[in-house]
């Protein structure tokens, strides 16, 4: 069975690998697509991800085709349409596999080793297999042909996103590594390289990390501030409205837009920013709930990441894909019956400031979730860049779906893998905050405080405004989104 | 309890008094005093950024009121603008699950789109829906996605879910503009066929336009309502026309950048040959066996009904049609699919067309707009030279726009925005200039600013136009050569 990589490096390798993360420069990509012209690009799955790298690769002018499995094709399904539908050549594993230089693995995260399994034979030695999350190598331990070279481009954003921005004629941040066992012929980077600058990733910013790094610091990412912090904190703040009698209309609005339109804020200017957007009093109030919040909630950050680095979190999580997923689907179903869930959103109108003003336990909740994440996965060793894009960079893609779609939706949209991990972490997180929501009054979540007393202490306003300046999320924070600025008013 | 006025033949008086209201940080209508009378239809014109689609709005409640009033409204008023198709496409683009992470969703029918109003409105019209749905030719559409839809064909569903709605006021912002004639003479007949049962309020660029119907004309200028004119009053009427087309300034093309030009073309080869072309999506096929060579100078003018494959037409030779690789497509000496980039084509091309404006949302000044036509982007990612700086700033004076340089542009009016978009496609000085409807949405002034750039272009010698319009009249004198595209029939595959 499956063999957890990771585990088997010695402890001074697993540091070393955790670590790997650094920001390009813009000159390392002048060979531009170079080292995959003229060769055979072969995509297996045309899923989110799958047709927009390829589109993005054909428009760099390389040559990209599809395999899909056979029933796919024979049954037209939606991934045979996005493919011909797009003027690209479909064909088996066994009529296009064999040809190709370079075969990118877009296939879902649990089909990867029975994938691998089956076109790997199929493979010209010395060729190239790619993936877009590195899973299957260091949680499942896949071994591969020595003769292959292996890689990985991950870009940091949904699939739609890669081929909008690319056609405006930009990209989104990626993330690249060689897989070090598998790189016979030291064409690894060069080939990574080209592939990031094939779909346009180079413009925005590339990180050259480690298939460890990217894996263990995306799952610590997925399940807890991401999907687990967000359904934890829609569940918590719901039912604390509701029991305190605020319409469950207006109540479960609040909730499903209030997480994109704070975490809007998050994204153009940090946490920071987001608290900026309370009034003082009210920022006050944010900082010391997150204080507490972070307190609590710290030791489950850590057996998060524990669990994720030692592969206890793989390993348990697996054994449920082999049992049909019991538990998954179990959850999944609980999801559905939450009060949370149940009620539609109200005929109300909600102003962009009555999210922050009357949302102040759930900026806390973002503010101790984002900076929980980060703190952890820096304190694993994974780097500071790798931990910004997996914590605070995807929070309002997240909060974004769950607007859209509330949260069983939204847990469907995801992957098993970030699923099955925010369900243990809603597990574990609401028994833990269940003492602190008893001192949870309207004042925070719900109403708003009590306008009519806006007096601030000086003193204490300036230690909370330095202290939210300096964390270090907000510093990386900074230079990241600087280098995405910089790119969009550089003239 | 909904109470249902039976026609507006009982409707008071609309008076809005001593009215004045904000839009946005940059936009006031000022002190509007307009009485609109039972049985009255209006037009509303003026120039771009003048105000007249806020005047229409602020019936449908549009702009912040700053002072006066208000009364007399109907209960149901219904519009159709610019502004409220974007929302619609934005609704339904925010609705798009491919946004979020693993889905790629079909989005909604057109039906469902149309048939909102339903549930809503008891007077709702299934029977005029069918009827204009049938006249538009649009019963192959109904269980499409609404996204896919041309910009044209989305027109089409506003205008016709408004109309079913039936509501007792209508607003509508530019109702002809990227219809095609025969179209647009539907579209007036069907109106004039309900002006006893609904009020009318259209706002109108053109007045040869204006339908029969119309009783009076508005006329909006810096925010204010200049002139209020009975149709029947030939003197003050003329004294409008004259006004709208306000004689331009002598036009010269500013010079471009030659320092960064794309490699030189070989004079033998034509800039586009397309042969035997076939465009399909599952069994609908859109274009079949097209065949079409621009060679360099020759200037097109290319037209054909909504829905007949012009803008396919255009995507496949810009590269943005996936489509493209699976023809036999020859563009600017290099064929396609043979390991070019869609940036080496678009260093040759400019490019305007309103889907273009839709895709442009991005917060950047004017001057970064015009600079963006430099690299073929949205948004601007690469340094521009102090040259490239130079030219886009005597772009912004030729448009009248010098002091606004650092202004964001999407606080811009549409028709603003059209034109800078218009700089921005020309800048370069492109081999070939693809002009998709540029005068959509444009008021007469700016249209003439417009078709006089584009003949001073076509005697210029280096660029080659390509020019899509709906409009007989918008002729061009140094466009020779004409292609006409018809409509497939849906079913053949
Ligand atoms: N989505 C994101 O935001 C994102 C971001 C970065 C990286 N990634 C990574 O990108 C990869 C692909 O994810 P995705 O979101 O693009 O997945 P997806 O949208 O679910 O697409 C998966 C594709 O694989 C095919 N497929 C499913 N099961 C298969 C099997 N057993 N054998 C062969 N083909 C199969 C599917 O087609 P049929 O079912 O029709 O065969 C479909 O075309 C994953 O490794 C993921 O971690 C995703």
């Amino acid at each position: 069975m499956s063999n957890n990589y990771f585990n088997t490096l010695p402890l001074r390798e697993q540091l070393a690998q955790l670590a790997k993360c650094r920001f390009m420069s813009m000159d390392e990509f002048s060979d531009g697509v170079e080292a995959l012209k003229g060769k055979k690009i072969v995509v297996i799955g045309c899923g989110a991800q799958g047709l927009n790298q390829g589109l993005n690769l054909r428009d760099s002018g390389l040559d990209v085709s599809y395999t899909l499995r056979a029933a796919a094709i024979a049954e037209k399904r939606q991934s045979w349409k996005n493919a011909t539908e797009n003027g690209f050549v479909v064909g088996t594993y066994e009529e296009l596999i064999p040809t190709a230089d370079v075969v990118l693995n877009l296939t879902p995260d649990k089909q990867h080793t029975p994938v691998v399994n089956e076109v790997m034979p199929l493979m010209k030695k010395g060729a190239c297999l790619s993936y877009s999350h590195g899973f299957n190598i260091v949680e499942e331990g896949m071994k591969i042909r020595e003769d292959l070279t292996v890689i990985m481009v991950a870009p940091k954003c949904p699939g739609s996103e890669v081929r909008a921005e690319y056609v405006r004629g930009f990209g989104v941040p990626t993330l690249i590594a060689v897989h070090e066992d598998n790189d016979p012929k030291g064409e690894g980077l060069a080939l990574a390289k080209a592939y990031a600058v094939g779909t346009g990733g180079h413009k925005a910013g590339v990180l050259m990390s480690s298939f460890i790094a990217e894996v263990k610091s995306d799952l610590m990412g997925e399940q807890t501030i991401l999907c687990g912090m967000l359904q934890t904190g829609s569940l918590l703040c719901f039912d604390k409205m509701v029991e305190e009698g605020i319409d469950s209309g207006y109540a479960s609005k609040l909730i499903q837009y209030g997480w994109e339109t704070i975490t809007e804020a998050l994204k153009y200017g940090g946490v920071t920013n987001m608290l900026d957007r309370l009034s003082n009093p009210a920022k006050i109030k944010a900082f010391d709930l997150a204080e507490e919040l972070k307190e609590i909630m710290r030791p489950l950050y850590n057996k998060h990441q524990d669990d994720i680095i030692d592969g206890t979190f793989s390993r348990v999580m697996m054994e449920d894909w082999a049992n049909d997923d019991k538990n998954l689907l179990g959850w999944r179903a609980e999801t559905a019956e939450t009060a949370f869930e149940k009620t539609p959103a109200g005929d109300v109108e909600i102003s962009e400031q009555e999210f922050f003003d009357n949302g102040i336990l759930m900026v806390a909740m973002v503010k101790a979730g984002v900076e929980l994440a980060f703190e952890t996965m820096t304190a694993a060793g994974i780097i500071a860049e790798s931990a910004y894009y997996e914590s605070l960079h995807e929070t309002p893609l997240i909060a974004n779906t769950i607007a859209r779609k509330k949260l069983y939706e939204m847990n469907a949209t995801i992957s098993d893998t970030a699923e099955y991990g925010c369900y243990l972490y809603n597990h574990a997180c609401l028994p833990l905050l269940a003492d602190f929501m008893k001192g949870i009054k309207t004042d925070v979540i719900g109403k708003g405080l009590d306008t009519t007393d806006t007096g601030v202490d000086n003193a204490r306003l300036i230690e909370v405004n330095a202290a939210l300046r300096s964390h270090p999320v907000e510093a990386i924070g900074a230079v990241l989104r600087g280098h995405m600025a910089d790119m969009k008013k550089i003239v | 309890m909904t109470q249902i006025l039976p026609s507006h033949i009982e409707m008071k008086s609309i008076k809005i008094e001593n009215y004045t209201a904000a839009f946005g940080e940059s936009f006031t209508l000022n002190n509007i005093n307009w009485t609109l009378e039972p049985n009255q239809h209006w037009v509303i014109t003026g120039a771009n950024g003048s105000g007249k689609s806020a005047l229409s709005a602020i019936l449908a409640g549009a702009g912040h009121k700053v002072s006066g009033s208000i009364s007399g409204l109907p209960q149901h008023i219904e519009i159709v603008s610019f502004e409220a198709q974007a929302e619609l496409i934005e609704r339904e683009l925010k609705k798009d699950d491919a946004d979020i992470m693993d889905v790629i969703s079909e989005g909604t029918p057109v039906r469902e789109i149309l048939e909102e109003g339903k549930a809503l409105y008891p007077e709702f019209d299934s029977a005029l829906l069918d009827q204009l749905v049938a006249m538009f030719k649009l019963e192959p559409m109904l269980d499409r996605s609404f996204r896919k839809l041309s910009t044209g064909e989305t027109r089409k569903i506003m205008l016709i879910r408004a109309l079913a709605n039936n509501p007792d006021l209508i607003i509508l912002d530019e109702p002809f503009d990227g219809l095609d004639t025969a179209s647009m003479q539907l579209l007036q007949s069907l109106l004039k066929s309900k002006i006893d049962s609904i009020a009318m309020v259209l706002v109108l660029n053109r007045f040869d336009e204006i339908p029969d119907f119309i009783t009076h004309i508005a006329y909006t200028d810096h925010g204010k309502l200049q002139h209020s004119v009975d149709i029947n009053n030939k003197q003050a009427y003329d004294d409008l026309y004259q006004l709208l087309h306000l004689k331009t300034t002598e036009l010269s093309v500013p010079a471009t950048d030659l320092s960064d030009r794309p490699p030189s073309l070989n004079p033998k080869d034509p800039l586009v040959r397309l042969k035997n072309i076939k465009v399909a999506y599952g069994d609908a096929t859109i274009i079949d066996g097209l065949d079409w060579t621009i060679e360099a100078g020759q200037h097109w003018q290319l037209s054909g009904p909504n829905g007949s494959g012009k803008t396919c037409l255009l995507n496949l030779i810009t590269g943005d049609h996936p489509q493209c690789y699976t023809n036999d497509i020859f563009v600017f000496g290099m064929q396609r699919g043979h390991g070019e980039t869609i940036w080496q084509i678009k260093q040759y091309i400019g490019y305007v067309s309103t889907a273009l404006q839709w895709e442009y949302r991005v917060s950047i000044s004017l001057r970064n707009v015009i600079l963006s036509g430099f690299h073929d982007s949205i948004g601007v990612y690469t340094k521009s030279t102090d040259k490239q700086k130079a030219v886009a700033d005597q772009w912004l004076a030729l448009l009248g726009m010098k002091d606004r340089a650092n202004e964001p542009y999407n606080q811009l009016s549409f028709g603003d925005q059209r034109l800078l978009l218009i700089a921005r496609a020309m800048v370069k000085h492109p081999t070939l200039l693809i002009l998709d409807e540029p005068c959509l949405g444009l008021d007469d002034i700016n249209r003439q600013l417009v078709l006089a750039l584009i003949e001073k272009i076509c005697t210029s010698g280096d660029t080659t136009v390509l020019y899509v319009n709906h409009h007989a009249e918008d002729q061009i004198s140094g466009i020779t050569q004409f292609k006409q595209l018809e409509k497939l029939d849906a079913q053949s595959s």
